[in-house]
């Protein structure tokens, strides 16, 4: 395995990698260890091309905030080390973020899990402590836009970190190019129907993602684009004509007809006020979506879970 | 979080005095570079912010390189470069390499090598490793109108003395204060300078409590009058333009010979010069060549911009007595430990994407949207509060 090693300028980015965590669309994740304290991190792996006027500005911009979303050291974001890099023989830039390294992903927390499942306690810490980061996300004005189990990383304590936010998020149009299969699980129906989206995809996806911790499966594990919408208006009902995006080729009759439900029609170990927070927050219409701030001040986080 | 602030003894041992360079030699290293940057950014139409943001970056760089490996104007060249992406006024390397041919001299622009582009291009690597991407930097300007808009007052005095204080700001970019104090505590100092200097007074101000014995007490905790005064005497310093500086060797890199010849000034005839408008002092009592105009500052609000920033000469000797009086001024105010306002550092990261914060006393608020906010454009993470976006290439 060889290290990594840093620029010329002889700075102490001095790590060498355990193994390979994931390889995703958008670069490796490696677990390495720090060589000067010996502590175990995870390092991302992230390749970019310079311009003509060096390191592009989105790069520059993006590495700034995640540093300074850092330096507010909220306890459900995972903690960044420190950022290095190192020019490649190919003349592209390396960049490697160091982060803290935690045990497992939410995918592997749940594939995990003993047959007695999540207790409601746990449920309601995870959802509490996912609505917490995400409000911290959007109180800085930054859309996550891929909540996922596998982005959501679980301490030795216990305790719900969120990951992939940041740099990763302008790969976008390279990701459809390449044939990683991305998972359409988690997206809400907008971004599904190309349409304008804001903050609330994320309350979609926080959603999704509490449903899957009561049901132990994906809420929605939809298989393809109009299958995944098929699936979600199964929940929403159809959208009418006037909700129907005008901007768009496909046609509203596309999808068979469907009443809206209840989320508890799909899990029926909800409890009433889990059914109706989730209920809420997987609202067709994004106007209706509450806030992560007001999620978190729901009656279903005021009480002991039933 | 690497710190950025440094004691006394450290600033005695940075890289360049450990490398032979005399302290003094640093000192006016720094100042050439950091008034290279706002002189070649004033040139460029870069904004106040931009440039600040520069020379921060040059003053941290040579806190892990030699001057003598680092020639000064080739790093100042890429402070402003980077600094220009990551404010989001990016200029091009080439072009702001034009512009530093156009105030350097020619035995100078040796230092940039064969190929000056390759050159800043390089070091841009090496820099952003050294301030380990640690880019965002707040300065004390946005605290100086912040804190402005609390006074009470006469309002053109008031206005005559943010365009002091922030004349003061411009040129406390080229002493070493923002590697030792927060940008809250320059901007405290230089509008207690500026408000002696120019005899306004901050008697009252919004949100005054009655806890607070000076108005600073309303924004920083712990500073202590010592700490104001040795800002305040390190921007003064500079209207001290020595002989010896001219004097001293010019290697390496090469001082331009423009710059060689400033006058010769001691404190007091400096002071008594009149503050030029809409400019720093010291880039025109002590620039050759050229003279850079940084932008005055935005007004203030309901406050008309005034066309007079300056000193009166007629008073200035009055106004020497002042500054001599700060300490005493000081000791008569009773001390006591108050309950601190202590900065909130996570304030600061809402000031960075949101518009200028809100005046105290309200709370700091997070720009919390109701309830969502508006769509980014595809392929963009960050919600951009309507800042029109470059088109970047995408990652590979
Ligand atoms: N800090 C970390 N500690 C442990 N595992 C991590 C860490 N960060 C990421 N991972 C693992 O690596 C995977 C990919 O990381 P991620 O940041 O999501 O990159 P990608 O952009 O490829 O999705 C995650 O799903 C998670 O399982
Ligand atoms: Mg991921």
């Amino acid at each position: 395995m060889s290290p990594f090693k840093s620029a010329s300028d002889g700075s102490p980015c001095n790590y060498e990698n355990i193994h390979v965590i994931g390889t995703g669309a958008y670069g490796t994740v490696y677990k390495a260890r720090d060589n000067t304290n010996g502590r175990i991190v995870a390092i991302k792996k992230v390749r970019i091309a310079l311009t003509e006027n060096g390191v592009p500005m989105s790069t520059l911009r993006e590495i700034s905030l995640l540093k300074q979303l850092n330096a507010c050291d909220h306890s459900n974001i995972v903690k960044l080390f420190e950022v290095c890099q190192f020019l490649e023989r190919d003349g592209k830039l390396m960049i490697l973020l160091v982060f803290e390294y935690l045990e497992q992903d939410l995918s592997d927390y749940i594939e995990n899990l003993p047959k007695s499942g999540v207790s409601r306690t746990t449920i309601q810490r995870f959802s509490r402590e996912l609505l917490t980061g995400v409000d911290f996300l959007h109180s800085h004005r930054i859309i996550h836009r891929d909540l996922k189990p596998q982005n959501l990383l679980i301490s030795s304590q216990g305790h719900l970190k969120i990951a992939d936010f940041g740099l990763a998020k302008t790969y976008d149009s390279e990701m459809k190019l390449t044939s990683v299969v991305v998972t359409l699980w988690y997206r809400a129906p907008e971004v599904l129907l190309a349409q304008p989206y804001n903050s609330s995809v994320d309350i979609w996806s926080a959603a999704c993602i509490m449903a899957e911790l009561f049901m132990r499966k994906a809420l929605f594990p939809g298989t393809s684009d109009k299958n995944q919408l098929d699936r979600i208006f199964e929940l929403t009902g159809r959208p009418g004509v006037d909700q129907w995006p005008k901007t768009i080729s496909v046609s509203r009759e596309y999808f068979p007809m469907r009443h809206p439900k209840r989320p508890r029609d799909f899990c029926p170990t909800l409890c009433e006020y889990a059914d109706d927070l989730l209920s809420q927050m997987l609202s067709y219409d994004i106007r209706l979506r509450p806030s992560a701030l007001a999620c978190l001040e729901h009656e279903y986080f005021q009480q002991e879970p039933l | 979080m690497p710190c950025w602030y440094y004691d006394k003894k450290e600033l005695r041992e940075t890289p360049s005095i450990l490398d032979g360079v005399t302290f003094e030699t640093e000192r006016r290293y720094r100042k050439e570079g950091a008034r290279f940057i706002m002189e070649c950014g004033t040139k460029m139409g870069l904004g106040h912010n931009t440039m600040a943001t520069g020379v921060v970056y040059f003053h941290r760089f040579y806190m892990f390189h030699s001057f003598k490996s680092f020639p000064r104007y080739v790093t100042a060249c890429c402070c402003l470069f980077l600094a220009g992406k990551v404010e989001e006024t990016p200029k091009k390397c080439r072009d702001i390499i034009k512009t530093a041919r156009g105030i350097l001299n020619d035995n100078y622009f040796v230092s940039f090598g064969e190929d000056p582009k390759e050159e800043v291009m390089t070091l841009e690597r090496i820099l952003l490793q050294t301030i380990k991407f640690d880019l965002q930097v707040e300065h004390p300007y946005t605290f100086l109108l912040k804190y402005a808009k609390c006074f009470k007052g006469d309002q053109q005095k008031l206005q005559k003395m943010v365009q002091m204080a922030w004349n003061f700001v411009n040129d406390s970019l080229s002493t070493v204060v923002c590697l030792q104090w927060e940008p809250e505590i320059i901007a405290v100092a230089l509008i207690h300078l500026a408000s002696k200097l120019s005899k306004f007074t901050v008697l009252d101000w919004l949100g005054r409590q009655p806890s607070h014995q000076r108005w600073w007490d309303m924004f920083v905790s712990d500073v202590t009058m010592e700490i104001l005064e040795d800002i305040c005497h390190q921007v003064l310093d500079l209207y001290q333009s020595t002989q010896k500086e001219g004097q001293e060797p010019n290697s390496p890199p090469q001082k331009p010979p423009s710059r060689a010849d400033s006058p010769t000034n001691n404190k007091v005839l400096s002071l008594l010069l009149p503050l030029p408008q809409n400019s720093s002092i010291v880039d025109s009592t002590t620039l050759g060549k050229t003279k850079a105009a940084p932008p005055p500052p935005p007004p203030l609000p309901a406050c008309p911009p005034s066309d007079n920033g300056g000193l009166n000469p007629n008073n200035a000797a009055a106004e020497l007595n002042n500054i001599q009086s700060i300490k005493s001024l000081a000791s008569a105010v009773p001390v006591e430990t108050l309950p601190p306002v202590t900065l909130n550092t996570n304030a600061n990261y809402h000031m960075y994407h949101a518009p200028p914060p809100p005046p105290p006393p309200a709370p700091i608020a997070p720009p919390y949207p109701p309830p969502h906010y508006t769509a980014v454009p595809p392929n963009m993470g960050y919600y951009n509060a309507g800042r029109p976006q470059q088109p970047q290439p995408r990652y590979q």
